[in-house]
């Protein structure tokens, strides 16, 4: 059974000043959403909230896993994580003086996960042939494009329903960004996974999702129900790439 | 008085003011020993060398609890050889009055002093980490928790010179001229012992992963499940509950009084740094390094030289090496 998320009015900040102004949108079960906007409009912010990262101050992120529909606005981020639900952070966050192999077995923390360590492990080797070969060295070491598998690799330890990506592009080539959003699609299928990805980059991040919203100072600006919708959507012009 | 001119008496002396000794007469009754066909001098060295050893395991012991506070948790606990020394004051009480074994006395108190810190960063962390000012202000707060420890201690326990007592204090094994005395040897053991279980615990459970991983990325680690705040507490507690087992060593092999925890903290936190911060392996190099320097240098000139003369060495180590000789280098 897939897993999905419903985000509604959600209304957040830091101090006195707010950066989502009643967001609202869904992540149907089994579907890669993709989150798009520039600079600022608080698309991680809306990560941190759904990870209790971040305290919203109104509305309500429900996440429905296995047929069981749990609140996380106000609940603890261990509690969250604990539900399979697992974030790849914007700038990956690895433990840079930790290998890749100790990297990887934190991401199998969480108690649901851990009898799974060894199974993870021999699936993230297997998917990343690059983390094999460098399981000893320092994460901190590493290319820009390994960290981001290693990341993702991470993640997926804790072996989530629901994988929320925070612009895996960011500092990589253009081929690389194309073979990691690429990778995120074939995990996506072989996990039956449930995605939201955040992306600046609207080429690469339409050719894996399903859906997508636009969010514009912290308020969804337009919704497209196919990678097409948004193609051709006047906003994405103007206030997206700036034609 | 520095250990290293103490720790060779055969018997330490009771409940007086010890005397330092110097380590020539030592060296002298090396020289008339049985003819075995070594050379005096070689073996002179190889006993110092030996015995420089077994100091630098106890030294390690020491330093272990602030290898985890200091070089995993980022928490500056200059407090913690006052914690060593209420160690060995709780293992003489428990000596003293029942008659039990030292070591066994140091591995009772291990929940107390465990209880002790978790409490300990629970008000560091109220005062201090989690309002995110914690350098130099917590460095002062452990600099009080240091006196406080220390006047408490005399208040309770007086300002004297305390021993215990152990079928393995005075017994002395001499193997192809080679002196083991056993207040020292059986120190060095546990001290190995205990960081060994420690290294297997921080390196094979999900814990100790995350006790490591806690002061590199807090905020990942929340992203994992742990959470920090407990993850701290916990290895908070595991630095201070080694300062009972540490506490049992050192007064095993030497008395102690409750001022004496000075003298360790310049030797702890340098072999520390020096092994890499948070480096069981380094640690333990560098307090051998810094076990053998020091009995070298009392055995060659003179006893009160060799805290200089180890730290002389020390220093230019940490220049060449300025990670330190195992750290965890990008
Ligand atoms: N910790 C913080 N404290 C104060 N303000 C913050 C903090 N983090 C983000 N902000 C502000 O919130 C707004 C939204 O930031 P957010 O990181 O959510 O944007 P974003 O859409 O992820 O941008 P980017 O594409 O650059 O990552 C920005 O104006 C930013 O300055
Ligand atoms: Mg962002």
């Amino acid at each position: 059974m897939a897993s999905s998320l419903a985000i509604d009015g959600l209304e957040a900040g830091y101090g006195t000043v707010r950066v989502l102004n009643g967001l609202s949108l869904t992540v149907g079960a089994g579907e890669t959403v993709a989150l798009l906007g520039t600079n600022g409009n608080g698309k991680s912010t809306l990560m941190k909230c759904i990870m209790g990262l971040a305290v919203p101050m109104a509305g309500s992120i429900r996440a429905e896993i296995d047929g069981v529909t749990h609140e996380l606005a106000g609940a603890r981020t261990e509690d969250i994580v604990s539900l399979g639900i697992a974030l790849v952070p914007e700038g990956r966050r690895l433990f840079p003086r930790l290998s890749v192999e100790e990297n990887l077995t934190l991401g199998a923390y969480r108690p649901a996960a851990r009898a799974g360590l060894r199974r993870g492990l021999e699936y993230c080797f297997e998917a990343f042939p690059r983390l094999a070969e460098r399981r000893r060295q320092l994460a901190g070491s590493m290319s820009g494009g390994e960290q981001q598998m290693l990341a993702l690799g991470r993640a997926l330890m804790s072996e989530p329903r629901i994988l929320l990506v925070d612009e895996p592009s960011v500092g990589l080539a253009p081929l690389l960004v194309k073979r990691t959003i690429e990778k995120i699609r074939e995990l996506k299928e072989s996990r039956n996974l449930t995605v939201l990805m955040a992306e600046q980059n609207f080429v690469q991040a339409l050719s894996i999702a399903d859906r997508g919203y636009v969010i514009v100072h912290g308020e969804i600006a337009f919704t497209g129900n196919s990678a097409a919708e948004l193609n051709d959507n006047e906003l994405i012009r103007k206030f997206y790439m700036g034609l | 008085m520095p250990i290293s001119a103490s720790f060779r008496r055969a018997i330490p002396a009771a409940s007086c003011s010890p005397a330092v000794v110097d380590k020539r007469s030592r060296g002298k009754r090396a020289w008339k020993g049985k003819p075995n066909g070594m050379d005096p001098l070689l073996e002179l060295l190889l006993n110092a060398v030996v015995a420089g050893l077994l100091l630098g395991a106890f030294y390690a012991a020491v330093a272990v609890g602030i290898a985890i506070a200091f070089g995993m948790l980022d928490i500056p606990n200059l407090a913690h050889p006052a914690f060593v020394v209420m160690g060995a004051f709780a293992v003489w009480l428990l000596n003293d009055a029942f008659g039990l074994d030292p070591i066994l006395a140091g591995i009772l108190c291990l929940p107390p002093f465990f209880l002790l810190g978790v409490l300990l960063y629970q008000a560091y962390y109220a005062c201090f980490e989690s309002r995110g000012d914690n350098a130099l202000q917590g460095l002062a707060f452990f600099f009080g928790i240091l006196f406080v420890t220390e006047v408490v201690l005399i208040l309770v326990i007086g300002a004297d010179y305390r021993t215990v007592a152990a079928p393995y204090i005075g017994p002395n094994w001499r193997i192809g001229g080679i002196d083991l005395p056993l207040r020292m040897l059986v120190p060095a053991l546990v001290s190995l012992l205990m960081i060994g279980g420690l290294h297997l615990l921080l390196t094979r459970s999900f814990i100790g992963r995350a006790i490591l991983a806690v002061s590199q990325d807090p905020l990942a680690l929340q992203l994992m499940g742990a959470s920090p705040v407990r993850t701290k507490r916990l290895a908070f507690g595991l630095s201070i509950a080694t300062a009972a087992i540490a506490g049992a060593l050192l007064i095993i092999i030497q008395p102690v009084e409750p001022s004496i925890g000075r003298e360790f903290i310049g030797r702890a936190f340098a072999v520390v740094v020096l092994g890499g911060m948070g480096s069981f392996v380094g640690m333990l190099m560098a307090a051998m390094v810094l076990g053998v320097t020091e009995s070298l240098v009392a055995t060659l000139f003179s006893p009160s030289w060799a805290p200089a003369i180890a730290f002389g060495f020390l220093l230019p180590t940490l220049a060449i090496r300025a990670g330190g000789l195992m750290g965890r280098k990008l």
